[in-house]
């Protein structure tokens, strides 16, 4: 499956690095990534794709303590564009 | 008085407001103005003989207290040896808060001198981890590593401050103690769907892990257990928490787990799982793993619902508010079914009597009958670590310290350390293997600094045991470097040390050899000779159900 993450971040060292790593290693690749830097942080939108169900990578991601928020903004079978 | 100060003597006084009495470290360059100010504060540090080691050391402090354990190493290779122990305590969720030396600011990213990018090394192998790059950020850095090395399900944090922000001025302002969240309370509609399932299930089984203990709720567990005659079976880290005297208790499950548990759980129709996370040295091959039962998950850490295994009810929180709110006795029909089990699935220890060798399953468990469950036992990794599981029980989890998650050789004597300085009063006895023993044996020189008195059981085989027992049974015989006949002579060795040793051979010999031992008033080691054909029993075979466990061969 594809999915898009939305996931907004305190402008912390190493955030990105945690959230990249934390996706590699729970199984996903990253597709399309993009950042936005704001007067409340950082906002990303991260297109991945696995073979696990998404709460495996939505779950660990929600324990990094440099994170606000995550949405899963969209849901799509491989092959389909989001 | 001036709340004006430098951020060494800082970081010194705020471990003091958290009620951090020692910690344990190696000094060096970048990392030489705390050391400095530790001169003049009342922490105790404890110099261990490698980062490694006094890295594990508050490990053993933080399991065997259930609080924040501290560590301190300087910058480069001495943050980079920290590095496994970190690991360590994110997998077996231990409290740590590491502290590294880092070289002054001006100098990151220059590839200085004992520079290395330690906050990117421990992204993977912490639960949190921080650079401090401005002197008013120290304390609030400090804070939150301890609140997150707390929050929910514990882990490692560390903490790398640049030498200069060491020396410079900061203000300290007042603190208190940093508290963990209270968890909120657990979901009332599903508390109620628990509870149909426990007063659906015909076979209903508990099987206890290292969240237990960690939520300090040893006492509402057994309550449970008791309430609803639940027959019982507990992970490697969840050992201690069920009352072992319990008829329905069953020990450890899994790869090395004993039959009448692995039994119990493939027969079950609903696994409650408490402060457990379904790992694969739990489960075996995972779709034939209690493959008639419903599963009730009870867990701190969302992440872990569902992971590895559907589960029909999960809730999550604090297990000492969840535990007394789900009732539902266990059928007759199914406890004596189990006790039948148990009986007939017994250990029979005095089989090995008349043994040629020493039976390391009959020393261990006679250790644990001398030591009254009392003694904190702490292990390395391999064969005698099963058989400790297996063959000794535990009045608490706090007394049985077992790298489990990461399965670190080398664990057992530091963690021993740490244990001992945080319970002066106790027995602290350490069981080696020999190959483990040999990875931290320089923390006997720890030992004999500060007089503590740890008890170190080396369980001498001459070989790295587990490896030869996997090549043994599924290699072919075919041993590739697991020969371990050059081993020094340990007794030697601890006597250089001056520790008092001995060593044996015979199995009439472990009875006074124990004794010695454990009289003893200061540390000593017991080597003893094992034969290098003994196996852990049963075995559960890679890809294996574990109903299809290798029990011993007669």
């Amino acid at each position: 499956m594809n999915y898009q993450l939305m996931l907004s971040l305190q402008d912390q060292p190493a955030v990105m690095e945690r959230v990249l790593q934390t996706t590699r290693y729970r199984g996903f690749c990253i597709h399309q990534l993009r950042m936005q830097q704001g007067p409340k942080g950082l906002s990303v939108t991260m297109d991945v794709s696995g073979q696990q169900p998404i709460h495996i990578l939505t779950g660990q991601l929600r324990k990094l303590y440099d994170l606000s928020s995550l949405e899963i903004a969209s849901a799509q079978p491989v092959g389909k564009t989001a | 008085m001036s709340n004006k100060m430098t951020g060494a003597q800082a970081i010194l006084k705020f471990l003091g407001h958290q009620g951090i009495e020692a910690v344990f470290g190696y000094p060096g360059g970048a990392i030489m103005p705390l050391y400095d100010a530790l001169l003049d504060s009342p922490i105790r540090h404890y110099l261990c003989r490698h980062e490694q080691g006094a890295a594990f050391a508050a490990i053993g402090q933080a399991r065997s207290t259930n609080s924040v354990g501290v560590c301190v190493a300087t910058s480069g290779p001495g943050a980079t040896n920290l590095l496994t122990s970190l690991a360590d305590a994110k997998l077996d969720s231990v409290p740590l808060v590491v502290i590294t030396g880092q070289v002054a600011r001006p100098a990151m990213g220059t590839d200085a001198f004992q520079e290395v990018d330690v906050l990117g090394l421990s992204l993977s192998i912490s639960k949190h981890s921080m650079q401090v790059l401005d002197g008013k950020d120290l304390l609030p850095s400090l804070e939150r590593a301890f609140f997150i090395a707390q929050d929910g399900r514990p882990g490692p944090v560390l903490v790398d401050i640049p030498k200069d922000i060491l020396l410079s001025e900061v203000s300290f302002p007042a603190l208190k103690p940093v508290q963990p969240n209270t968890t909120t309370s657990a979901d009332a509609d599903l508390i109620a769907k628990a509870n149909q399932l426990l007063a659906q299930a015909k076979r209903p089984l508990a099987y206890v892990g290292g969240g237990v203990g960690m939520a300090e709720a040893v006492p509402q567990l057994r309550d449970f257990i008791t309430t609803n005659s639940l027959p019982t079976v507990s992970t490697l880290k969840g050992l201690g928490a069920a009352d072992a005297d319990h008829p329905l208790y069953l020990g450890m499950l899994g790869m090395h787990g004993l039959p009448a548990a692995n039994l119990a759980v493939q027969e079950c129709d609903l696994l409650i799982a408490i402060g457990a996370r379904l790992d694969d040295r739990v489960t075996g091959k995972l779709d034939e793993f209690a493959p008639h039962a419903k599963l009730l998950h009870l867990d701190i850490d969302p992440a872990e619902i569902h992971k590895r295994r559907q589960a029909d009810v999960a809730i999550l929180g604090d297990l000492q508010a969840i535990l007394p709110q789900l009732q539902g006795p266990a059928s007759a029909a199914w406890c004596h079914h189990i006790a039948q089990r148990k009986a007939a699935k017994a250990y029979n220890y005095s089989q090995a009597d008349d043994a040629e060798n020493i039976h390391a399953p009959t020393l261990l468990h006679y250790l644990s009958e001398q030591t009254k469950r009392e003694a904190i036992v702490s292990c390395d990794v391999g064969q005698h670590q099963m058989w400790v599981a297996q063959h000794m029980t535990f009045a608490d989890p706090t007394r049985h310290l077992s790298s489990g998650g990461l399965g670190t050789m080398g664990f057992g004597l530091p963690a021993a350390i740490g244990a001992q300085v945080a319970h002066p009063d106790k027995a602290v006895i350490a069981v080696c293997g020999d190959g483990s023993f040999m990875m931290n044996v320089q923390e006997l020189a720890t030992l004999r600094r500060y007089g503590l008195p740890v008890k170190i059981l080396v369980l001498d085989n001459q070989r790295l045991g587990m490896v030869k027992q996997w090549q043994e049974l599924f290699h072919q015989e075919r041993y590739s470097e697991t020969d371990l006949s050059d081993n020094p002579p340990f007794s030697r060795l601890a006597q250089a040390f001056d520790i008092a040793a001995e060593e044996i051979s015979e199995p009439s010999q472990v009875q006074e050899a124990v004794a010695r031992m454990l009289a003893h008033q200061g540390p000593y080691l017991l080597h003893v000779r094992l034969d290098a054909n003994a196996n852990v029993w049963p075995i559960v075979p890679p890809n294996t159900a574990n109903h299809q466990m290798w029990e011993q061969p007669q």
